[in-house]
């Protein structure tokens, strides 16, 4: 069989059963199951309130889905409870579950996937803990249950794309919210999934993709010519290939070389601006954001790009939704000089649209080994103007980012002190403290 | 005022707007995984969502400073104050039951 020569191992891919809907339901008192309850961020640019978790009770009352909706969406219903985000919460939660798993496998054997996703390597330690895989599961189920009151659903598989099927397709429908796939069951366990975009990897555009060469389940995907498949999606036609038998060849511990690494912010501004000095202010607390963590990774960059979203009514008068511009520059990580090159791309580019997205990125970045001093200012000034930066680096870092703002920031369009209290772009939870 | 009633009661006063048929309490829960008691200000109009905002955590896990803590605030507000995840437990003062029936959420 092929699969002799495959990789196998113990493979156990546990999620949180809606992770920030249940720390806020624990931190109530409340049993995770039990109460309808959504977590919703009403930061100003999420227009109204976005759905950031959903209880599962809250899911089953309301018919509420999983995806991230909108607050206009959601019922009123006097039994329903809404809670602001604590994205701090959440990630302090995230460690102490991966700490929990430590216990079970080594630590080089845990690897967080997603805030509320890790891939555990069993192979070399599930003997310790039990009789077989599942037993094991049950385990680490009970203790983080114990210790952080949480509910934990387990795919487990030979291999990690295994794993994550395991878990996204059945898992969460078992009773005991364990599900197993092995190399012996893809076909009943793979192949009977009639919905492409339940699989891993497979959204809707893969599916509409894989529809039109006339695959419309996972039977279909796997029994298809491979070659074609390749020929007509590319390597990722491979890939996909792969999955359908259920074959996963990565190796967690190999870390890929990063070719070409870029720094770089983006944000959604809460309305739409209009006024070239509003947009301006924002595009310079990015690129001051941006030279920030360049100096703070101590680097330079070499070329900038500048990425501006129209609104949506100025897309229609436009036909354009935006531009995207890069420059090469001399290497610098200069808050001034960055905003002065990225200020030049926007006034070159803009003709008057209403701008509703922003984003700055820096790439083709070099160690920052020495300053390039120029000829045509005074040595001094040249010297004082790359320490002042790291001077307000320092302050920021003592004393928080809001102690010490440009007063630009503080006018009508400035979004930076408001940003600063959020976490991902949502409220970290710093009412809490 | 001890700094755990300070915050506690100045972030009730900014939350508590006192809106016409809305309902206003304050839900004091025991967390026994992080070992600490959560306050949080609950409202609800009629007829509509229930919104839960976070007030604080008070660290010292002790029904002693929260008898005492409780019996402060109770001085400064007249807002319901209840309590979720204490059933069986008695204040250690008085001998009374905290919470008479367990929430059926709980």
């Amino acid at each position: 069989m092929f699969i002799d020569d495959e990789p196998r191992g113990v493979f156990f891919l546990i999620d949180n059963k809606s992770f920030y809907a249940s720390c806020e339901a624990i931190q109530r008192g409340y049993n995770p199951l039990k109460v309808p309850l959504v977590v919703l961020s009403e930061a100003r640019n999420t227009n109204g309130g976005l759905i950031l978790a959903t209880s599962p009770e809250a899911k089953r009352l309301f018919h509420l889905t999983a995806n991230v909706s909108r607050k206009r969406d959601l019922p009123r219903d006097p039994r329903l409870q809404v809670v602001p985000p604590r994205m701090n919460l959440y990630i302090q939660r995230n460690v102490q579950i991966n700490n929990i798993f430590t216990r079970f496998a080594a630590e080089d054997d845990v690897w967080p996937y997603s805030i509320d996703e890790s891939i555990l390597d069993m192979t070399h330690s599930w003997r310790l803990f039990g009789n077989s895989p599942r037993e094991v599961a049950r385990l680490i189920q009970k203790t983080v249950r114990q210790e952080l009151g949480l509910y934990t659903t387990v795919g487990i598989g030979d291999n990690p794309v295994q794993a994550k099927i395991a878990l996204d397709v059945y898992a969460k429908h078992m009773h005991d919210l364990i599900d197993e796939i092995h190399y012996e069951t893809i076909s009943e366990k793979i192949w009977t999934i009639n919905e492409l975009t339940e699989v891993w990897g497979i959204g809707k555009r893969t599916a509409k993709h894989l529809r039109r060469l006339k695959i419309h389940n996972m039977y279909e995907l796997a029994h298809t010519n491979p070659y074609l498949l390749k020929q007509k999606m590319g390597v990722i036609g491979t890939q996909l290939f792969a999955t359908a038998w259920g074959v996963d060849r990565s190796r967690l511990s190999y870390k890929p070389i990063t070719k070409s690494a870029s720094i770089g912010n983006s944000q959604v501004l809460p309305r739409d601006y209009q006024k070239q000095i509003e947009i301006e202010t924002v595009i310079k607390e990015i690129g001051e954001q941006v030279a920030a963590r360049l100096r703070h990774h101590n680097k330079l960059t070499k070329c900038l790009s500048l990425d501006i979203g129209f609104s949506y009514a100025a897309t229609d008068e436009d036909g354009r939704d935006g531009f995207h511009h890069a420059l090469s520059i001399d290497p610098t990580n200069n808050d001034h000089e960055i905003t002065r090159q990225l200020l030049f791309l926007f006034r070159k580019n803009w003709e008057g649209q209403a701008v509703r997205n922003i984003a700055v990125y820096s790439s083709r970045l070099i160690a920052n080994t020495g300053q390039q001093l120029d000829l045509f200012s005074s040595l001094d000034r040249q010297a004082k103007n790359e320490k002042l930066s790291y001077v307000i680096d320092e302050i920021h870092k003592r004393f928080g980012f809001t102690k010490l703002v440009y007063a630009t920031s503080l006018t009508k369009g400035g979004t930076a002190i408001e940003r600063a209290k959020l976490v991902g772009g949502h409220n970290g939870g710093n009412s809490y403290e | 005022m001890s700094k755990d009633l300070e915050v506690i009661y100045s972030r009730t006063e900014l939350l508590f707007k006192r809106i016409s048929r809305t309902q206003y309490w304050i839900q004091v829960a025991n967390d026994p995984y992080d070992r600490s008691y959560n306050f949080f200000f609950n409202s609800q109009r009629k007829g509509e969502r229930l919104k839960s905002v976070p007030l604080h955590r008070v660290d010292n896990y002790d029904l002693k400073y929260l008898e005492q803590l409780i019996a402060e605030l109770r001085k400064k507000t007249s807002l319901t104050i209840r309590f979720i995840g204490f059933t069986t437990l008695r204040w250690p003062k008085t001998q009374k039951l905290i919470q008479w029936k367990r929430d059926k959420l709980e």
